[in-house]
């Protein structure tokens, strides 16, 4: 009972948290909608978990708690590595720009 | 040009020497390679030091790297700067810290002058000796070795001595993105991957306090293997 008022609590913050965000201006109306959807979600499942064990029964899983935790690693892993990706491409980029002014302003005695 | 020896007569040769913090060595390590080849481009790595000023008194071209990206990355902007701007035949690549002797790179260049190869590779365990060699570093570079074989496929003695010499083609070809010291096995998988001929050629490393300190901790080696586990993951 404590974890899913906690679960409800953290995504109404969220979704404050989102609007905020976009009358800001610091996000746009697309992912502001994104995220929001995101977390009613989460309530959803917080309020229905019953709904979820329908779900995790149609694909093979036992329960819905145990779906939602496969696909939770799946999407951590996968955001890890885009992460890590994008991690080197941009010190790669930084890279690039030091060599760039290094080599255009070479210095001799 | 560089020496009298044919047929590196006619080949313009540039030593490209990466430093960080190397104000008190770096003179030494110019003066050496400089009798050897055709200009000293040294790149100051975000020293906080005299290093460029250094380097520049003592007759090598600096290129500045304005914040410290890493080895890999000084070396492979040095190579560049020789290979567009000096029109080099040869890159040689040296270090700033005294460790090694300038006197050998004509027996580096020579392979890629006599056409015997187009990337040079020099070995501390092929005779020549490593002098003050620690046990533990022994082993490090050992394992280091088997851990490139195992990854690249690329059999060599030595996988991360610095002292190495490039053909123009080579250098075209090798493109280092590893900006730490895992460029040393980049390049080795570059080698392997590109189908470029090398051969390896005895060298002589020495170990002072100085140099050991600065050097690979068992830290630093382990870092340097996710480096290039994590290159091998991403690309």
């Amino acid at each position: 009972m404590v974890f899913k008022i906690f679960l409800i609590v953290f995504s109404l913050y969220a979704i404050a948290r989102a609007r905020r965000q976009y009358h800001r201006r610091e996000a746009s109306w697309y992912w502001a909608v994104v995220w929001s959807f995101m977390w009613l979600f989460v309530i959803a499942v917080a309020l229905m978990p019953q709904v979820t064990d329908v779900v995790a029964n149609a694909v093979g899983v036992g329960r819905g708690a145990d779906l939602f935790v496969y696909l939770a690693v799946i999407f951590l892993l996968y955001a890890t590595y885009r992460s890590m990706v994008h991690q080197q491409k941009m010190s790669e980029d930084i890279t690039e720009l030091v060599r760039k002014i290094a080599v255009d302003r070479p210095e001799r005695s | 040009m560089a020496f009298s020896q044919s047929p590196c007569l006619y080949m313009r040769i540039v030593a490209v020497i990466p430093a960080h913090n190397e104000g008190a060595r770096i003179a030494a390590a110019i003066a050496d390679a400089r009798q050897f080849v055709d200009h000293v481009v040294v790149v100051d790595d975000g020293s906080t030091d005299e290093t460029a000023v250094v380097a520049k008194s003592s007759g090598a071209i600096v290129l500045r790297h304005i914040i410290n990206r890493g080895q890999g990355a000084a070396i492979q902007t040095g190579t560049d700067y020789a290979v567009k701007t000096l029109v080099a035949d040869v890159i040689v690549h040296f270090d700033a810290d005294g460790q090694m002797r300038g006197n050998e790179i004509p027996a580096m260049v020579a392979p890629i002058a006599s056409g015997e190869a187009d990337v040079v590779l020099g070995s501390r365990f092929l005779g020549k000796d490593a002098l003050n060699m620690p046990f533990v570093r022994k082993i490090m570079i050992r394992l280091g070795t088997l851990f490139t074989i195992l990854l690249s496929g690329i059999r060599v003695t030595d996988t991360h001595n610095g002292f190495r010499a490039l053909s123009r083609k080579a250098a075209a070809e090798i493109r280092i993105t590893l900006d730490g010291m895992a460029h040393a096995s980049e390049i080795l998988d570059l080698v392997k991957t590109r189908r470029l001929r090398y051969v390896e050629r005895p060298v002589t490393i020495s170990y002072s306090m100085d140099t050991l300190h600065k050097g690979q901790s068992t830290v630093k080696a382990m870092m340097t293997a996710k480096e290039i586990i994590k290159k091998k993951i991403v690309g």
